[in-house]
């Protein structure tokens, strides 16, 4: 038997550029050297920006990981939004959530971002084997 | 015991006006035992703004890694979260023994992303102090024990100016978990 986890996030541009234009760490900490490049040769940086930010707060929906104070800016890390062949997003875990996605035996996943200039959206779907009920 | 030269009250004034001005909210609806997911709403990115801005304030490292991971990491796969994504009774055990009754409700079987709506403002100023009470007994350019309060918040050595350099908030909750263990053996 399989176990779907789902999750869904829309990050308002204006409020992810508040963030983002305000502290000169933010990028460093939340995306990986990867996903600056990608993002960096784009007209609009920061709409593909919120796009990987979108994909990062839905996994950790999907997942079951809560977000809080402490730790927050890692997990971001953690998990890297990068572009496969065709250009299609493909997600990878490494530390905590790859951790996480280990104990809920996760064996595949997908991610779909889409973006306006207002919002981005990103839904994730993890899909884990049930060891207890297989 | 309490080293540092700013007080509990001067942070969380602190903290007060860094939720006020990230989340817009009326300062006189942050009360300590407020949670600042459930009672103020923040998210994702309004905690990494909070935590930015205390950073900025203090001079200060907050942690990069949750509690609930460095328990992983000190003793072990499954001692903090169990297959099913939920908190383990140790791992209660040690959280109650931080948070006290701030975080009363915490459960063994609770979901591991049910944790951080438990989060509240006076949690949060705990951990900022902790931090700041991490303050070495003398400054390590002149070796006078004369830290000051600049404008309140920058801890500095008030005989050659250097700001005080304190421990990372990843390294005070492992040393904690440390003593703990050894006082305790909870693994």
């Amino acid at each position: 038997m399989m176990r779907i986890y789902q999750g869904v996030d829309i990050v308002e541009i204006s409020r992810f550029n508040k963030t983002f234009l305000k502290n000169e760490r933010f990028v460093n900490d939340i995306f990986s050297e990867k996903e600056r490049t990608y993002c960096e040769t784009k007209k609009n940086p920061q709409i593909h920006f919120a796009g990987r930010f979108a994909a990062k707060e839905a996994s950790l929906k999907a997942l079951g990981i809560g977000m809080s104070g402490a730790g927050i800016d890692n997990t971001f890390r953690e998990i890297e939004v990068i572009q496969g062949k065709s250009g299609k997003p493909l997600l990878s875990f490494s530390g905590w959530p790859e951790k996480i996605s280990n104990k809920r035996n996760i064996i595949q996943f997908t991610v779909s971002i889409s973006h306006s200039d207002s919002y981005a959206v990103a839904t994730v779907i993890l899909a884990g084997q049930d060891v207890y009920n297989s | 015991m309490n080293k540092s030269v700013i007080t509990e009250e001067t942070v969380l004034q602190e903290l007060k006006k860094a939720i006020v001005e990230t989340l817009n909210a009326d300062e006189s609806s942050i009360q300590p035992e407020s949670s600042l997911i459930n009672d103020l709403g923040a998210e994702s990115l309004d905690f990494l703004d909070i935590n930015y801005r205390l950073e900025q304030a203090f001079g200060i490292k907050m942690a990069r890694h949750f509690v609930l991971e460095h328990i992983e990491e000190m003793y072990g796969e499954g001692s903090a979260i169990d297959d099913n994504g939920q908190l383990t009774e140790k791992a209660v055990t040690l959280l109650k023994i931080r948070f006290g009754d701030k975080m009363k409700d915490l459960e063994p079987g609770m979901d591991m992303d049910e944790v951080p709506a438990l989060v509240t403002v006076q949690s949060l100023a705990e951990g900022v102090m902790d931090i700041l009470n991490s303050v070495p007994e003398s400054c390590e350019k002149c070796g006078k024990s004369d830290w000051q309060a600049e404008e309140g918040v920058r801890t500095k050595c008030g005989s050659c100016g250097e700001p005080a350099v304190f421990r990372n908030g990843d390294d005070l909750i492992k040393a904690w978990l440390t003593k703990v263990q050894e006082e305790k053996k909870i693994f």
